[in-house]
């Protein structure tokens, strides 16, 4: 008999990893959508196809050459700063009239935390699917409604908010949903560049307890039961959203 | 520089025919597997039919593919039963080819049977009344109108297709040498980063041109519904 508890307990403190990089990467990947999905829009047409071709360049690569290309790259990037951009420190004095501030930026340390590189990749990885979405969901704003809202003298500003972003938050959320049980599962990839998550942990369970079916299944159970969670929670988020819609309805009749 | 770009695309080049035949039999079997249980799940109520169907669809699309994988590939090696009383049982399910292609099929299977169910869910019902009144049975009026449902599911279906081809990647994991596998081996000995870069052009070559191919294939499926223009 081996002890459960041993085994359970850094299993369930790795699901919080998952779970913290899952939720963070969320963040930071619906920020990048709508930052992709304003310059793919942008009038100025050189910056809208670099967005676009950025865009479709990360959804057609595999996950896992992304996750391992960012890990690997960091550094590669950083030496190159250091030798070109930031060669031998950049030193910037900030003049206060009656005082100087003195900056001396330089960069010393080539390594990067995993962790780090998990939630860049997966939040690109996010932003990129995300960002199709935001577009559909814009798109499918009728442009008569801007117009409406001008007309009835509402700011630029009340419009975004107490109109057009409900309507987006509405046709977008079954989509945004969907990416985000994408995200959940993509997270197993971090476990490959050494972030010690659900993954990662069942493996050094298994060098201990040499029984591979029974912990993958339970390492499955966890990613099983967060999904379903998540659907849960998207379920009532939807019927939240659309709770306007139907109320409308019912008094139209 | 030339000459090693031609070395380290001929080296990722050794790995396109485990890539590529994977992801051909995933996907021609996922498919035909997803027809079989979409139709299935669409055209019966009992329960000891569609519940299985649900759970199967439920477990492999909850849980990522890289665990599948493991469990398929690490999974059997826990009992010592299969390696000494089924050597041939044994001998098939430790190769790395074999599991990649199960846990691939599986799951792309359980995406595939979601998209062609809700596409035959969308099919008008009219069209099943139509049928009904030419005197079709059930089986007859599939034949006509199952066509029609998958046509319709195409642009859905070809995104499962650049999922399938982007999940072999994950082959490398188990040991099997596929374009990621190459890469790994090319970037362990000359830790250059241009070996990625080349990596996710052949990536994107590769799917570049499946999607071209599938919106010919949508054009040519769904001409019947630009006759009048």
């Amino acid at each position: 008999m081996f002890d459960w508890l041993n085994y359970f307990l850094p299993l369930l403190e790795a699901t919080k990893t998952t779970l913290f990089l899952a939720v963070i990467s969320l963040v930071m990947g619906l920020l990048l959508a709508f930052l992709f999905t304003i310059l793919e829009s942008w009038r100025c047409k050189p910056i809208a196809w670099l967005t676009s071709t950025i865009v479709t360049i990360i959804r057609s690569l595999p996950e896992i050459l992304v996750v391992i290309a960012i890990y690997n790259g960091i550094p590669f990037l950083l030496i190159f700063l250091a030798d070109n951009v930031l060669a031998g420190g950049l030193d910037l004095s900030i003049p206060l009239g009656f005082t100087e501030f003195n900056l001396h930026l330089e960069i010393t340390n080539f390594d990067i935390s995993p962790i780090l590189c998990g939630i860049i990749a997966l939040s690109l990885l996010y932003a990129a699917y995300a960002s199709q979405t935001l577009r559909g969901a814009f798109k499918a704003i009728p442009v008569g409604q801007k117009q409406a809202a001008e007309i009835l003298g509402l700011s630029k500003s009340r419009t975004l908010l107490h109109i057009i972003m409900p309507q987006i938050w509405r046709h977008a959320l079954p989509g945004l949903g969907n990416q985000w049980l994408v995200l959940l599962k993509d997270t197993a990839l971090v476990s490959l560049i050494t972030v010690n998550d659900i993954m990662m942990q069942t493996r050094s369970i298994i060098a201990n307890t040499h029984n591979p079916f029974t912990w993958y299944l339970i390492a499955a159970a966890i990613y099983l039961i967060i999904s379903l969670i998540s659907q849960r929670l998207l379920q009532i988020l939807e019927t939240k959203a659309l709770y306007f819609e139907t109320t409308s309805t019912v008094a139209k009749k | 520089m030339s000459d090693k770009f031609f070395y380290y695309l001929s080296v990722l080049a050794k790995g396109l025919p485990v890539t590529l035949s994977l992801s051909f039999a995933g996907i021609i079997t996922a498919c035909l597997i997803a027809i079989i249980l979409s139709v299935s799940l669409t055209t019966t109520k009992k329960w000891y039919i569609t519940k299985p169907i649900k759970t199967y669809v439920v477990l492999f699309t909850g849980t990522p593919l890289l665990v599948q994988l493991f469990i398929i590939y690490y999974g059997p090696s826990q009992f010592t039963f299969i390696s000494e009383h089924l050597p041939t049982l044994w001998n098939i399910i430790s190769q790395p080819w074999f599991c990649a292609y199960v846990a691939l099929t599986l799951n792309s299977a359980a995406y595939t049977t979601q998209i062609f169910a809700g596409a035959i869910k969308a099919v008008p019902q009219g069209q099943w009344q139509a049928c009904i009144a030419l005197g079709m049975n059930k089986r007859q009026s599939l034949k006509v109108i199952l066509p029609y449902a998958l046509k319709r599911a195409l642009s859905t279906y070809s995104n499962e297709i650049i999922f399938v081809v982007k999940g072999t990647a994950l082959t490398s994991t188990i040991t099997l040498m596929d374009i990621m596998g190459y890469n790994q081996y090319l970037y362990g000995t000359y830790y250059e980063f241009s070996i990625f870069v080349l990596t996710g052009c052949i990536y994107l070559l590769i799917n570049g041109l499946l999607s071209i191919m599938m919106r010919l294939v949508e054009k040519r499926a769904l001409a019947f519904e630009n006759l009048e223009h």
